[in-house]
């Protein structure tokens, strides 16, 4: 019955928390912009639950105090404590600012119970993961500033595509000689030597969390993407032979090819469920296909040049697609209908992507391989999602990104 | 263009949010400042333990402040707070001479983070309603201000606790949003 109450004031806690000031204006800083604020990990590890009622210390009845969840706060490193008096909320907080990696967690949180009648000796386990999560936060190297780590003569021939694994330990490299090679990142070694393709290697991925090597065979020209889908079950490719192919990965079998596009694919992309995907061409349309049962869903036509790029938005109900038109274009995954055209390039785009939240869009245009602020002049483009659905014409405001 | 476009247009352009970082030593009165500016009560305030953020609408423009502690184990974090700075307030104790050294110390020390780099800054003659705060002028002239080339400044003196010489610095702080951006 205990864990039941408990599960009850998770709930609420967790409610608490963000529509407490704190959370809310970190909330706005918006994505990408994390900077100094102490923030909200995950509601399981900061809105820790307290299911009883604390007495503050010599406190007559009316002076009950109720903790309703603790607050990370980072910068300067200290324990935010949402309370209750009196029917009152509250907050306070507890610094810490001699926090450090060294730091006896458990003499620091005996401490606290001495001075802080709201930390009763059943939230001990709960402060102790929270002070190891700021120690955690401490010890990260702070300083983002990026610098030349390795310079790895990889290939005889120039390189086409890189891809790191998920942690990053290690990095596959493809290559104009026709090989893949991959590295282990900490120490920049050669750790195999992919061979076996008959021509140039275009495009590279890695499946997670760790692969099995196929040679995928079956289109006759350059392969111009590649990708797995969520769970690494299937295998799409498009090529410049004008067809796209689904694999399964587990035998490295084509299962399906599409035709329809009359001339060479450009990208493909699944969503995010692996439900749906697509394709862009060089004919200026895209395609939008069910996995499934391969069927064709919808043609998105209306872009005046080659489609360069096209990705599917989180929630898998729309697609961004970036062409040599200059423009990028929002469709409906379902009905193949554009709902925005965004214009404001000078140049080809080459890449653009939704953000995680699937509420803001970037793109990019300039060299190929280039990767760089300095060369990509991007600009971000933000609409509410409700405002997209009502009105499907150009709404959004453009900002100048790049020199704020 | 239609009248509906017009409304789409308004209803897309909401205010420009303006990202304020209001520094400065441990009871130059940021805090009283930043309640001063939401028209809230000063009458309670404590040494900020940590920092308080509040956001305000000033003449079309959503201006969040971010004010941070001031005590000297509370500064090394300030850092963590510089990215996408649109402009730094920073405030001075006008009657508290014996740390303007200090006070101009850790000045000079935010004017050369590179990630402040072209942050216009004002700087908040504060406490002029004591009768032993030292004039702008003589802040300005002590701490060399004279001297910073590479962004906009403005000493403003003004009085946290009766709102005298606030809305003369605002105005430059919204006058003055989108120097850096240029």
């Amino acid at each position: 019955m205990a864990t039941k109450a408990q599960e009850k004031l998770s709930g609420a806690c967790a409610l608490v928390a963000a529509r407490s000031r704190f959370v809310r204006f970190h909330g706005y800083e918006g994505p990408g912009k994390l900077s100094g604020a102490c923030a909200r990990v995950s509601a399981r590890s900061l809105c820790l639950p307290v299911s009883m009622a604390t007495k503050a210390r010599g406190g007559s009845q009316s002076e009950r105090m109720k903790l309703r969840c603790l607050l990370l706060r980072y910068y300067p490193p200290g324990i935010m404590l949402e309370y209750e008096k009196n029917g009152e909320l509250k907050m306070k907080s507890i610094d810490l600012l001699d926090l450090d990696s060294s730091t006896d967690v458990s003499a620091l949180v005996k401490d606290i119970q001495r001075v802080e009648p709201l930390i009763t000796a059943s939230k001990t386990e709960q402060v102790t993961l929270v002070i190891r999560r700021l120690q955690e936060k401490l010890g990260q190297y702070s300083n983002h500033s990026f610098h030349l780590f390795k310079v790895l003569r990889a290939h005889i021939l120039p390189l086409t595509n890189v891809a790191l694994n998920k942690s990053g330990s290690c990095f596959i490299t493809g290559s104009y000689d026709r090989t893949c090679k991959l590295w282990d990142t900490a120490s920049g070694e050669e750790l195999h030597t992919l061979e076996g393709h008959k021509n140039v290697v275009y495009a590279i991925a890695f499946n997670n969390p760790y692969g099995k090597v196929y040679t995928l065979i079956g289109h006759c020209a350059e392969i111009s993407s590649a990708l797995f889908n969520w769970d690494s079950s299937l295998i799409l490719t498009g090529s410049m032979d004008k067809t796209c192919m689904l694999w399964d990965a587990t035998s490295g079998k084509c299962v399906a090819t599409l035709t329809g596009h009359d001339e060479k694919i450009l990208d493909s992309c699944f969503d995010s469920t692996g439900k749906l995907f697509a394709t862009s061409s060089v004919d200026g349309t895209a395609r939008v296909y069910h996995t499934a049962t391969r069927k064709l869903i919808t043609k998105l036509e209306g872009h005046e040049g080659e489609v360069s790029k096209i990705s599917f938005n989180p929630q898998g109900n729309h697609l961004l697609t970036g062409s040599s038109d200059k423009t990028a274009r929002i469709w409906d995954a379902q009905t193949g209908q554009c709902l925005q055209v965004l214009e404001g390039h000078t140049d080809e785009i080459f890449s653009c992507a939704f953000n995680y939240q699937g509420n803001m869009v970037i793109t990019g245009t300039g060299e190929i391989n280039t990767i760089g602020s300095t060369f990509l002049s991007h600009y971000l483009l933000e609409f509410p999602n409700c405002i997209l659905k009502v009105y499907p014409l150009p709404l959004c405001h453009v900002r100048a990104h790049g020199s704020s | 263009m239609g009248l509906l476009s017009i409304l789409r247009k308004l209803k897309s352009a909401p205010d420009q949010e303006v990202r304020i970082l209001l520094l400065g030593l441990d009871n130059a009165g940021k805090t009283t400042l930043l309640k001063q500016l939401a028209s809230e009560d000063i009458s309670h305030i404590t040494p900020t333990q940590g920092f308080n953020i509040k956001s305000v609408q000033s003449q079309g423009f959503k201006l969040n402040v971010w004010d941070i502690g001031g005590q000297r184990k509370i500064r090394p974090y300030w850092r963590n707070y510089f990215e996408n700075t649109d402009i730094l307030i920073y405030v001075i104790d006008s009657a508290d001479r014996k740390r303007f050294e200090e006070t101009g110390q850790e000045l000079a020390e935010l004017l050369e983070e590179e990630k402040l780099s072209c942050v216009p800054v004002l700087i908040f003659a504060n406490k002029q309603d004591l009768l032993t705060a030292a004039p702008a002028s003589e802040i300005a002239e002590g701490l060399n201000l004279h001297t910073i080339r590479d962004r906009v400044w403005q000493i403003q003196s003004c009085s946290a606790l009766t709102g005298e010489g606030i809305q003369d610095g605002m105005n430059w702080v919204c006058k003055n949003v989108n120097a850096k951006k240029k």
